[in-house]
This record gives structure tokens, C-alpha cells and sequence, in this order.
């Protein structure tokens, strides 16, 4: 689905590369978090997966993105994003419209949607994400987290076949925050290839199939989560902190000298304690 | 330190945000506001500021009631960081971003004086005072916000989820430097945090609240502890914690990694079994 070949790419005026030699692919259907301190180049990652990178960040581009079989930088962004939808970290700088159903209503009449598959999309948009009593409501009126449902709905009304998303869960509560991924989650077993940068590193681990961490442009750890949580020395030189239900499988396989599950979330840990105490 | 006797407020045209809010905070205390979106927490943060002021009700800083108090007398007891650290930065340099703060509260000192002050903070931050604010990171950004604040050395200083954005070093970075000011110089701390792990980490205190009321207040693992308060707050509790109260059996108390593979090992060393 996406396949990125030796990319090396430096913003027009940018000193130094903000990606180097980046070699990762996405299978169709799958799941990829993001992973890295400040200034690694994750959101440049996403903007070159997305085509924004080269069209409208220009610079010097080298290596190769493919979506979808088509080269990014030879496919213009129209259709690109016909196949990928992307929801930005700050999200006012994503809604233009005054209400909620003018801000969906605006992607969709952009993409030539049919004038009467238009509220079905919209009312189903704002059911995923659990909002469809805020409808009629004024953008102004909406908290942040709810701000961050509505750009993530009015890029769903769109039905992408991969969604990008950078930190969409940056200003939202744990429990909100939860049900965002488990959104995430359905849509991804409904086919939808998810690709996310996270810092909220506990979700990301449940949820996210494979991990990517990047540090200085550079991808230092790639694979299934699992694996790459089991790199423990490596994810804290680049200031990556396991869940401590992570952490805790870890210490346990040290001190019992035997190794311990990886552990992702509390069911499992939940389990891996239990068969210790039998 | 802070005192809400009775506190409601609404915001114009959409109904009561707080209702009847009753709480205090000593000097020195390191105070959490936890809850969902929505709860009322960064309303409360912000009366307690006085940058709201309560429909009905009081607000007490050091004694002294928001709205009789003057806004300059309270910016330089209390210290407000916003979520958003690009909202309060507004100078070109680090430098004359601490130097503006303290020109504003701290005028009375005479410009040497205010000038040796920011060296000292620059120093303290590990800022040159050169840099530009803007083409920092945002962890960076942050810091710059709060060392205009501690320039001035504030009394009480609120946060409102001063580490959303930040990667796990930044986040580290900022809340260390909030706990030595809170340590050293008595600041008393009031925290809009989303991150239950962090709260655990630093607060000492946690302000429980949901449809804007309070729930509870209380020790903050005692707080996390109480599985119905927490439910009913929709707040999930720091990992450990939870996976404490699941098996039960002693080890409720654990509330770090560490602490819990203690427990794990001393239960298998009492059943017998043979660890390396």
C-alpha cells in the first residue's frame, strides 16, 4: 500500500535533511504508529506519505514514495488525496467553516460527492467518532477534544483508503482518547490502512500492529510492536518510555531470569502476573 | 493558599460550567484537577487565576478575594503556563521574553536589577537568552514560557496540561523543573493534567471532578485507588495501579513497575518458587 524507497528529504532552505535514508513500507490494512522525540522528522514523514511532500513542501527530494502503486511525486495531490486522507496536529489550522456540518460538507462537495449520499456520509462520519448530536453546533462552541472528532469526522465523510493522522489525540482526555483508537481500530479491520504519529506511546502499543521510532531523521527501530518493545535500551537513548505494564514484563524477566510476554496493555499483564503467583 | 468557597460559574448563554465548588490548597501543595473533557477543569484553573471570576461564590488567593484584587498584584503572586505555550510568547529573543514578563510584574526593581534576574533564570533553564523563541521546539517553547513565569517568582503557579504536545524527555524536563520550584520554594502547584501517569509521577494531591463539580479531593494514590470515584469521573488510573487492584491479594499498594515486580518476586519466594 505504501512504500517508501531510501528517502532523503531537505526542506528549500532547510540546513540539514529531515529525513535520511528512509526505507519502510505499510502493508494495505495495516496499522503503523509513529514514534520519536521533538524534531524527528515524524510529521515531515507523514507529509511525504501524503504527497504534500514534494508538491507543496518543495525541496531537494531523493528515494521514492509509492501509495497505492503510484509514485508520489509523478501523481498530482488531487489524487492523491482522493486515496489518502490526512488529519492535521493543530487542528485549527484544519477547520475553516463556522459550524460542524459546513466544515464535513465542505470535503465532501470538494470531492463531487453525490448531493444525496451527502448526508448519509455525514451522519455516519459524526456516529464513528461519537458526536452526532453536535451536528448543528457552532465551531466556536466545541472543546478541543471535540474539535479534534470533527476534523477526524470530516476526513471519514471522505472514506480514504488510507488515513494519516498526526497526534490526533493531542488534546483529548485518556477516556476520549481511547475511543479515538478504538475508532481507529474498526476502521482499520474494515480495511483502512492507519498511519499515525503518537506520543501517547501506552495507546500507541495496544493499538498499532507495527512500530516505527525516529530519531534525527532517521528510522532506528522498525517492526511489530512487540519486537520493537523489547529494545528497551534503545527506546530510552532516544527518549521513548515503554508503558510500565512494558516496563513491568521487562523487570520480570530479568529478576526471574525467564522470558515474560511483552506486555501491551493490563489484561495481559493481568495474565502474566497471575501464571507467576500459580 | 487558594480557598473556592461555594464557586459557580457560567459562561454567557450556556448554562452553569461550575457549580458550588468548595476546596482549599495549602502553600507548598502540588494540587492535580483530573476529569474528562468537559469536567470543569480549566474554568476552575482559570478562577482560580481570576482570569474568571465566580457568578456566585469567592475565590480567595493568599486571603485576598479575585475580585477585589488587582490584576497586577495578582500576576506577580500567581503564575498562570497555558497549554499552548505560543499564546503567551510574544518577544523575539528568550531574553526579552523573561525581561517583558518581569518589566510588567516586577517594575519597582529597577532595570539592573530585573536584567540580573533573567541572567539568573537563562542560566537555570540552560538558555543563552539569544535564542529565538519561535524556532525552538515546542518542549523548548514551553520552557521559555515557564521561565518567564518563575522570573517572577510567583507564589502559585498554574499549569493547564502543560505537557500535551511534548515527547517523553520534554515532558520529563518541564514537570522536574515544576517539582523543584514546588520543593525549594514552597510554590503551591495547581495542575490541569490529562496524564494519569504524570500526575502520579509529581502531584501529591488530586481534585476530582466531573459535570462541573467536585467529586473528591484527596492524596492522589488514595484518589486512584477508588475504583467507583474514578468511574464516575471517567478517568482510567495510572497502569500499575489498576493492574494493582485487579489481583488484588496486597497488591493494591504497588504504584510503580518497580514496586510490582517486588510484590510479584516476595509472592513467589513465599509459595517457593525458585528464581534466579
Amino acid at each position: 500500500m505504501i512504500a517508501i524507497q531510501d528517502l532523503t528529504f531537505t526542506y528549500k532552505n532547510g540546513k540539514t535533511p529531515a529525513l535520511q535514508d528512509i526505507c519502510l513500507s505499510v502493508p494495505s490494512g495495516g496499522f503503523l504508529g509513529i514514534i520519536g522525540p521533538a524534531g524527528a522528522g515524524k510529521t515531515t514523514l507523514l507529509r511525504a506519505i501524503t504527497g504534500v511532500i514534494p508538491h507543496h513542501y518543495t525541496g531537494d527530494f531523493y528515494g521514492s514514495v509509492h501509495v497505492n502503486g503510484m509514485d508520489t511525486v509523478d501523481t498530482s495531490l488531487d489524487r492523491l488525496s482522493g486515496i489518502t486522507g490526512m488529519v492535521f496536529q493543530d487542528v485549527e489550522s484544519q477547520i475553516i467553516f463556522p459550524t460542524v456540518e459546513d466544515e464535513i460538507l465542505y470535503g465532501l462537495e470538494n470531492f463531487g460527492v453525490p448531493r444525496e449520499e451527502i448526508p448519509l456520509r455525514i451522519s455516519e462520519a459524526l456516529h464513528k467518532v461519537g458526536i452526532p448530536d453536535l451536528l448543528e453546533r457552532s465551531i466556536a462552541s466545541l472543546s478541543g477534544g471535540q474539535r479534534q472528532k470533527v476534523a477526524i469526522a470530516s476526513i471519514l465523510a471522505l472514506k480514504p483508503q488510507v488515513l494519516v493522522l498526526d497526534e490526533p489525540t493531542g488534546e483529548l482526555d485518556p477516556g476520549s482518547s481511547r475511543q479515538i483508537f478504538t475508532i481507529l481500530k474498526e476502521l482499520n479491520e474494515e480495511g483502512v490502512t492507519i498511519v499515525l504519529v503518537e506520543q501517547k506511546i501506552m495507546l500507541l502499543c495496544e493499538f498499532a500492529k507495527d512500530l516505527a521510532v525516529l530519531d534525527g531523521g532517521h528510522v532506528v527501530l522498525q517492526g511489530e510492536t512487540r519486537k520493537v518493545l523489547t529494545q528497551v535500551e534503545k527506546l530510552q537513548s532516544v527518549g521513548v518510555n515503554c508503558p510500565r505494564v512494558t516496563t513491568l514484563s521487562h523487570l520480570l524477566t530479568e529478576r526471574i531470569g525467564r522470558q515474560q510476554p511483552v506486555c501491551v496493555n493490563l489484561d495481559e499483564a493481568e495474565r502474566m502476573v497471575r501464571g507467576l503467583m500459580k | 493558599m487558594i480557598r473556592f468557597e461555594d464557586v459557580s460559574f457560567a459562561y454567557p448563554d450556556q448554562g452553569s460550567s461550575i457549580r458550588d465548588l468548595s476546596f482549599e490548597l495549602e502553600r507548598g501543595e502540588f494540587a492535580a484537577v483530573i476529569g474528562a473533557n468537559g469536567a470543569g477543569k480549566s474554568t476552575t484553573v482559570r478562577l482560580a487565576d481570576g482570569l474568571l471570576r465566580p457568578s456566585s461564590g469567592r475565590v480567595l488567593i493568599d486571603g485576598e478575594d479575585t475580585r477585589n484584587s488587582q490584576v497586577s498584584a495578582r500576576a506577580r503572586k500567581v503564575g498562570f503556563l497555558f497549554q499552548n505555550p505560543d499564546r503567551q510568547i510574544c518577544k523575539n529573543t528568550v531574553r526579552e521574553e523573561i525581561l517583558f514578563g518581569l518589566r510588567t510584574v516586577r517594575s519597582e526593581e529597577g532595570e539592573s536589577a530585573l536584567q540580573a534576574r533573567a541572567e539568573r533564570i537563562l542560566a537555570e533553564f540552560s538558555f543563552t537568552g539569544d535564542e529565538e523563541p519561535f524556532a525552538l521546539s515546542r518542549g523548548q517553547r514551553q520552557r521559555v514560557a515557564l521561565a518567564s513565569i518563575f522570573a517572577a517568582e510567583p507564589e502559585v503557579l498554574i499549569l493547564d496540561e502543560p505537557t500535551t504536545g511534548l515527547d517523553y524527555r520534554e515532558c520529563c524536563h518541564i514537570m522536574d523543573q515544576i517539582r523543584r520550584m514546588n520543593e525549594e520554594r514552597q510554590v503551591t502547584v495547581m495542575m490541569v493534567c490529562h496524564d494519569m501517569e504524570v500526575v502520579l509521577d509529581y502531584a501529591s494531591k488530586a481534585l476530582v471532578m466531573a459535570g462541573g463539580r467536585l467529586l473528591a479531593a484527596g492524596p492522589v494514590r488514595e484518589v486512584f485507588r477508588n475504583r467507583e470515584l474514578m468511574e464516575k469521573a471517567s478517568v482510567l488510573p495510572p497502569q500499575v495501579i489498576s493492574l494493582g487492584l485487579r489481583l488484588g491479594d496486597g497488591y493494591e499498594t504497588a504504584d510503580t513497575p518497580e514496586a510490582m515486580a517486588e510484590a510479584v518476586l516476595a509472592h513467589r519466594k513465599k509459595e517457593g518458587a525458585s528464581d534466579e
